[in-house]
């Protein structure tokens, strides 16, 4: 569903700070009914339907593509009842939508939606604005000048070094992401990506 | 004032438990206020920043059991920070440095970590009670300490909490000489568990009354477990898939005959639905079903299980039950009091699983209803006029139609009419919850008619400031209210500042209060944590007066004592 097609943009207060996405504040009165929920872009991933990730990660409200037009915390069913109800939909889904975030010496976990970010380099951005820390970025795009490493928790269990593969295998298969200090991993045999192209 | 000495004051005061009467009783005179703060026992803080612990252990040295609320309520929709607050550390550390003899902790929204439950669990040698509500940001290490150290342990509480299950061992951290268990909620678990040691440890807790499982708990050791503990109350069953020829399958219905003593039964995460006979022969024993995190269980199954309810008083299910299976409920269940009615296809796929036909079935068919949380595609204002009729004893009504902003699906009216008939004739309505079209209209029948009303939850509702002010005009006994995506601003915001020092909290999003309004609502309230929302951008928030018009996005507002919180997370502004 495109924006345009409300055509209430022009007489409808603009709510929320300058420069927030439009789409998500075009949710008021009267409009609401042209929202449809069905819009298969959108829904990539079932489990999170009516929520658009705005809590806590702070990237998100620049990233709404024009067919994301669900409304952030709508329904008013709370996550963990939106989490178990979808049970089927995210064990085959595996890599679509939210996956939990560890970084080292965090004491509690993140959640991102892997689905809307586009390739490693955009990863790599909303994991350095989720933990404050400007180097994790570093990590997934040149492997040695960093002080932590990027893995993640594939479908069958195994640690893997984020980078090898392409994104969209990517995307299938990540279950969930570790930021390890690099301290931690040595003795790995963990190489500069130069080396081995 | 006094004619008996103080022990005979505090003995009549034993009686008295409710948390309202307790700080009525300590208004009356200094006598009883000293009196009441060395006998309170029990404290309940539903704001954690409302005040500090070491004041609260000032006053009442002798706490054995606290409550503590952190994150507002909806957090629960993801419309708050993960980092925003709630620690419980801080508390923890207090209560434990302060030596008092806790034995109860009951935390809802609240941040914990594994080190505060490891140091609960060394701190207080009489703990006997840990529930956990909501809560987030520990692991199975944590509970394992609990498990290990706790010696007096008799609940262990887990509901919908964020836990990252580590998959480790921590049921086998209860030490054998661990019998003193009544409560075992761990339904909430992700992993593994070690199905040996959680037989053992029911097979050792005679006491056992309440016991839910996660759905890694598989019908043959279910149906071990009901072997061991047929003097269950209370049982969330796990993952319940299994052939009902099965060995298991038979061992299970003749454990489960054994059960007389169950009243409330949960759970059923993955269901097989034909295994639900199982529990037939117990059902007219039953008081509270749970089925609504059951999602393949559909139709014919659940009616033919609730036909044997009778005496079913709670109720929680999906709306894939549809109005004709309400009926059923509506005839079967007469001594129904609470229903919650969840949606099962959250991607409103505009499928009409449960209209207001059904609301109006149940409320013709259960005279003590007085709690609900309806989820329905549409409704009429008919049908709410209806409703309000048959049960004008509702303290909790709460109806959530899907579509933000959709009118009476028959007339296209807004839904005035029929949630005004709601608060006109239920006089105890203390929780209300909004949705559809509306206009101004419903508030100023909210401010008339809902004189107990405590907590209000709003969104996409109204069309100017007037509506907010008719409510906070009006609801005297007003305590928490939520606001989201509707028009209300500054002018509402600041009519009347002194309202707020009588409610706990107020949150506002989405609306169109601005920064220079909340700065000086801040000014003129000291007395207030007001508190700017905003992840969006660290340093959007400008300090000058052109910046002022700009909207807030998110607005939470709560008296204290003990002003700022010094734990703020940086995108949160306390003005």
């Amino acid at each position: 569903m495109e924006k345009e097609g409300l055509g209430l943009e022009i007489t409808e207060l603009r709510l929320g700070l300058p420069g927030r996405d439009v789409a998500e504040k075009m949710i008021k009165k009267r409009a609401f009914t042209e929202m449809n929920m069905t819009s298969s872009g959108s829904n990539s991933d079932q489990c999170e339907s009516g929520v658009v990730s705005s809590g806590g990660d702070a990237e998100k409200v620049n990233d709404s593509p024009a067919a994301k037009t669900q409304v952030v915390g709508w329904p008013p069913v709370c996550s963990y009842r939106k989490k178990n109800s979808c049970k089927e939909a995210s064990t085959t889904k595996v890599g679509l939508g939210y996956v939990k975030v560890s970084m080292d010496g965090v004491p509690y976990l993140r959640k991102m939606d892997l689905g809307s970010s586009q390739g490693y380099d955009d990863l790599a951005f909303s994991l350095d604005k989720l933990f404050g820390f400007r180097g994790i970025g570093v990590a997934l795009k040149d492997g040695d000048n960093c002080e932590y490493v990027t893995i993640y928790e594939d479908k069958d269990g195994d640690w893997m070094l984020a980078g090898d593969v392409p994104w969209g295998m990517f995307l299938e298969s990540c279950k969930r992401l570790r930021i390890m200090k690099r301290s931690d991993a040595t003795g790995f045999g963990l190489q500069p990506r130069g080396v081995d192209e | 004032m006094n004619y008996f000495p103080d022990e005979v004051i505090e003995h009549v005061f034993d009686f008295v438990t409710s948390h309202k009467d307790r700080n009525a009783i300590s208004l009356v005179c200094k006598s009883w206020y000293k009196i009441e703060r060395y006998s309170r026992q029990k404290v309940f803080i539903g704001n954690c920043y409302a005040i500090n612990p070491e004041r609260l252990l000032r006053r009442f040295p002798c706490l054995k059991s606290l409550t503590l609320k952190g994150k507002p309520h909806f957090a629960d929709f993801n419309l708050v920070p993960h980092e925003w607050g709630g620690f419980v550390l801080p508390w923890i550390e207090a209560l434990a440095r302060s030596r008092v003899g806790l034995e109860e902790l009951r935390l809802k929204r609240m941040v914990v970590t594994d080190e505060s439950l490891e140091l609960l669990s060394r701190s207080f040698v009489n703990f006997k009670s840990l529930v956990l509500v909501s809560c987030e940001g520990f692991t199975t290490d944590g509970l394992a300490s609990i498990a290990a150290n706790c010696r007096h342990l008799r609940d262990l509480d887990l509901q919908e909490n964020e836990i990252d299950d580590h998959r480790g061992q921590w049921l086998s951290c209860f030490p054998d000489t661990c019998t003193t268990l009544v409560t075992l909620n761990f339904a909430c678990l992700e992993g593994e568990t070690n199905l040996v040691a959680l037989e053992r440890l029911v097979a050792r807790s005679p006491n056992l009354k309440s016991l839910k499982l996660n759905r890694a708990v598989p019908l043959d050791a279910l149906a071990r477990l009901m072997v061991c503990a047929p003097q269950i109350v209370d049982l969330g069953v796990g993952s319940y898939e299994n052939d009902p020829d099965s060995e298991s399958y038979l061992k299970l219905k003749a454990a489960i005959k054994k059960c007389t003593l169950l009243r409330s039964l949960s759970g059923f995460l993955e269901a097989a639905p034909h295994c639900l006979s199982a529990f037939h022969p117990i059902c007219h024993n039953l008081t509270s079903l749970n089925l609504s995190y059951a999602a393949e269980i559909h139709g014919s199954h659940l009616i033919k299980l609730i036909q044997h309810c009778k005496k079913l008083q709670r109720l929680w299910i999906l709306d894939s039950i549809g109005d004709k299976g309400l009926e059923v409920v509506a005839s079967t269940c007469k001594e129904l009091q609470e229903l919650r009615v969840f949606p099962s296809d959250l991607l409103g796929g505009g499928n009409t699983a449960v209209t207001e036909e059904g609301l109006v079935a149940i409320s013709a068919g259960c005279p003590k209803l007085h709690s609900i949380l309806y989820f329905c595609q549409q409704m009429t204002n008919a049908a709410l006029v209806t409703v309000a009729k048959n049960c004008p004893n509702f303290i909790r009504f709460r109806l959530c139609i899907l579509e933000p902003n959709k009118p009476d699906h028959v007339t296209s009216q807004p839904l005035d009419e029929g949630f005004g008939a709601i608060v006109k004739a239920c006089k105890s309505l203390r929780r209300l919850s909004l949705s559809g079209l509306l206009t101004d209209q419903v508030f100023l029948y909210i401010g008339m008619y809902a004189n107990q009303l405590e907590m209000l939850s709003i969104a996409f509702a109204g069309d100017t400031d007037k509506g907010m002010l008719y409510v906070l005009n009006g609801c005297k006994k007003m305590k928490k209210l939520e606001i989201r995506d509707s028009p209300f601003g500054d002018t509402a915001l600041l009519a009347d500042v002194s309202k707020y020092e009588t409610m706990r909290s107020l949150w506002m999003s989405s609306c169109e209060v601005t920064l220079s309004g909340c700065k000086r609502l801040a000014q003129k309230a000291p007395w207030l944590n007001v508190e700017i929302i905003n992840e969006n951008d660290n340093n959007r928030m400008e300090e000058n007066g052109h910046e002022g018009r700009q909207k807030v996005d998110k607005l939470y507002l709560y008296r204290t004592v003990v002003g700022t919180r010094m734990d703020a997370p940086p995108f949160v502004w306390i003005l």
